[in-house]
């Protein structure tokens, strides 16, 4: 009785500063967005809409592309992240020289804020001055113009991305690898297994979980991704890489159209946890019931 | 000594005791009318530009220190300080007592009455009025920052015209200006008209791909995915052509469409529109990513020979050499206009470019409004004016242009700040708008859809129209 009440006693900062920061701004979201409110309207006070900022949303042609370009930049970075950074784990799980100092400098992107990193590739790819297209079209001959081509625009994100998060992915992939018990690995080996025999039925299923986790720190970085793109291309050329973020703090901020840019959110936040539980429940959730 | 000299001796001795008696009388007015208010510190939000640096590291510290009043100038990006600012202000919580007021917002703020009136704060508080400030030193600037009644909401900090900037090196080059003259037929001197403009640049695309240079005919604001270059158009470039406040008619029930009156889409818009794109085509090839920054940065890395630039980047492209390659190099004009143009902004019809600049004002729930009204009076006095416009170029009141200074410092600027003084009438701000951000967040996607030629200009224009009146009436103005 006394540890529970000692336990609750010490929650009770974290339980009070998550009330006030996380739930009641929550529910003030999802109360506004039953609302018309735009404070630069002629009428700027809070209207009731009903479901309306709902209805409105399966019909915009704009929120559905942003989707659809973010539901493609989530797939194309977090894909190529967690493939890339198994490699480079694998790679530093084994000895070669220099090897500290090149696992410092792979971390270095991470400690750079988003702002920062879309500032500098906007600096490196800007057209025709950037160091990107300079080399690009000096040494292969190849336009790289990011104001133009939406195609160009939307794989430097993808790419800037890998660059900034892969490290993180790969950190948490070698904390899964180093913790893994050797057995099963040397019995594999004397039963004669193959490498690719090894990672399908040893390696990745017992480090599953972490591959998940990792997952799942990135698919909702991914989805809220704003800070680099703002920087670096403002979300075009058009709306090649309007992300929903993007789309949200567009809405909300610019247009101070407050109601509207609340029900996105919340919608946004709906599909981000539906996407979460449908990669547990395909994942992790077989795995469970096997055990 | 001769008389005369004991004459004139003692007018100067007169003169310099006047002057420092009068000089402690003002610094004496500072010292009381602030007593009551020492030791309080008031805050103020901006964005990040020379003239809010230099208020900041020297008005704030010279201030203080002549009134015992802390001054905090939080510095930040356009977007957040609107967003600070806003926010702020539509809560009423107080945190500012300043807020920098773009010309093309104060509008929407007035609307939200977010404002404090500071003529009427000021007579009601006449033992804070600074004998130094007047009203009347502002320039006709000031005017955009008054409500119908004249009354003033924000002390002007900043004020430039968006110019066409050109390379006179380049211009007044004997060679240039004979293959020029043998390739059209006419002298190379800054356009006046659309055609005259076009092929100008033309002539300096190809001369740079002739010569194997890093140079290009004009200069374009023509990002893709940034607002700045729907404000290119709108404040730029389709006011050059006759179409003004976006082609939109607030006395026809905020029409946009030329169906329901307006001009949005209208034959002068397409005009501006492609020819605007034309521009792009052969400008340099970061035009696309450009906003106004990087047009300047352009412009001051040598790789325009001309374009339209903000004045604030005027200033350190033409006399900063530690930022650019054109120093001495640049010169300034009025830009290319369409027929009757011109004739139209003399009669107060119409207008040619874009007179952009910012106040400073006070949120109606500051806390500190003494202290503050106090602060907003000493950036507002003539005397703080010069070394301002040197450090920033900016000019917010009359007589500044008369100072020594700012007159030699005109000189680099290659007759910038003449301009302002003598054409800044032909020029306006932003439509008093209070939908202003709305309107230009409901048709810039479509804008980028021209700009990236997905649809044609009177395609890309009717839609713009048509989402211009349909957000209209969804906040309620249009009917």
């Amino acid at each position: 009785m006394q540890s529970k009440r000692l336990g609750w006693i010490l929650l009770a900062p974290t339980l009070v500063i998550l009330f006030f920061f996380g739930v009641l701004p929550f529910i003030y979201v999802v109360y506004v967005s039953f609302h018309s409110w735009n404070p630069f309207a002629v009428n700027p006070e809070m209207v009731f809409n009903g479901a309306d900022n709902f209805r409105k949303i399966v019909f915009d042609s704009a929120f559905l592309n942003s989707v659809g370009v973010t539901v493609m930049f989530v797939f194309f970075a977090v894909l190529s992240e967690l493939i890339i950074g198994y490699f480079l784990a694998q790679a530093f799980m084994r000895d070669f020289p220099g090897k500290a100092i090149f696992r410092t400098i792979h971390t270095l992107p991470l400690i750079m804020a988003p702002i920062i990193v879309g500032s500098v590739w906007k600096l490196m790819t800007t057209p025709s001055i950037g160091i990107i297209p300079h080399y690009l079209d000096e040494w292969f001959g190849i336009s790289m113009n990011i104001g133009t081509s939406a195609p160009a625009a939307f794989a430097t994100i993808v790419i800037m991305d890998i660059w900034h998060w892969t490290p993180l992915v790969t950190l948490t992939l070698i904390a899964a690898l180093v913790s893994l018990p050797q057995d099963p690995f040397e019995q594999a080996q004397i039963d004669g297994a193959g490498k690719r025999q090894i990672f399908w039925h040893i390696t990745l299923p017992m480090i599953a979980p972490a591959v998940v986790a990792t997952v799942f720190i990135r698919l909702m970085d991914a989805l809220r991704t704003v800070d680099e793109v703002w920087m670096l291309t403002g979300g075009g050329p058009g709306s090649a890489t309007r992300f929903v973020g993007v789309h949200i703090f567009k809405e909300v901020f610019p247009k101070t159209n407050y109601g509207y840019g609340s029900t996105i959110s919340v919608i946004v936040l709906y599909l981000t946890i539906v996407s979460c539980w449908l990669l547990y429940v395909t994942m992790l959730a077989p795995r469970s019931k096997k055990d | 000594m001769s008389f005369a000299l004991k004459l004139g001796a003692s007018a100067l001795a007169l003169t310099v005791a006047a002057t420092a008696s009068f000089a402690e009388s003002r610094a004496e007015f500072w010292k009381n009318a602030a007593e009551p208010y020492q030791g309080v510190t008031i805050r103020g939000v901006t964005e990040s530009s020379p003239p809010s640096l230099y208020i900041r590291e020297v008005l704030a510290p010279e201030f203080e220190a002549l009134t015992g009043i802390r001054v905090d100038v939080e510095t930040t990006s356009w977007d957040q300080m609107f967003d600070k600012a806003i926010k702020d202000m539509e809560a009423g919580t107080g945190i500012y007592d300043m807020a920098y007021i773009e010309q093309d917002i104060i509008y929407s703020y007035l609307a939200r009455g977010f404002l404090t009136d500071l003529t009427g704060y000021l007579a009601d508080h006449p033992a804070l009025k600074a004998p130094s400030y007047d009203e009347a030193n502002f320039t006709t600037f000031a005017d955009y920052f008054k409500d119908a009644e004249g009354n003033l909401y924000g002390v002007p900090m900043e004020a430039f015209l968006k110019v066409y900037l050109y390379r006179t090196d380049l211009f007044g080059d004997p060679d240039i200006q004979s293959a020029f003259k043998a390739q059209t037929g006419r002298d190379l001197v800054p356009a006046k008209t659309h055609a005259e403009y076009a092929e100008i640049a033309q002539f300096f695309t190809d001369y740079g791909k002739a010569n194997d240079m890093d140079l290009w005919g004009t200069t374009a604001q023509a990002h893709t995915g940034h607002v700045a270059s729907w404000y290119e158009y709108y404040e730029s470039v389709a006011p050059t052509f006759g179409v003004y406040n976006w082609g939109i008619d607030p006395d026809n029930n905020y029409a946009a469409s030329t169906a329901n009156g307006g001009a949005m889409n209208g034959p002068e818009a397409v005009e501006a529109m492609t020819w605007w794109l034309s521009m792009r085509d052969i400008a340099p090839p970061e035009s696309p990513a450009s906003t106004w920054t990087e047009v300047g940065t352009t412009f001051g890395a040598g790789r325009a020979a001309q374009g339209l630039v903000y004045g604030e980047n005027a200033g350190w492209i033409a006399a900063d050499a530690e930022k650019s390659l054109v120093v001495g190099k640049v010169g300034v004009a009025l830009p290319p206009l369409a027929d009757g143009v011109l004739a139209e902004a003399e009669s107060g019809d119409g207008y040619i470019g874009y007179y952009d600049g910012g106040a400073f004002g006070m949120p109606h729930s500051s806390k500190n409004k003494e202290a503050t009204a106090l602060f907003l009076q000493y950036i507002g006095q003539n005397e703080v004016q010069p070394n301002w416009a040197v450090a920033a170029p900016r000019v917010t009141n009359t007589a500044t242009y008369e100072d020594p200074k700012v007159v030699a410092f005109n000189e680099e600027l290659g007759g910038y700040y003449d301009l302002i003084k003598d054409k800044g009438y032909l020029f306006a701000g932003a439509p008093a708008y209070p939908f202003h951000a709305q309107v230009r967040e409901a048709t810039a996607p479509i804008f980028y859809q021209i700009l990236l030629g997905d649809l044609a200009p009177q395609e890309g224009l009717d839609q713009m129209a048509a989402a211009a009146e349909a957000t209209l009436s969804d906040l309620g103005y249009r009917k």
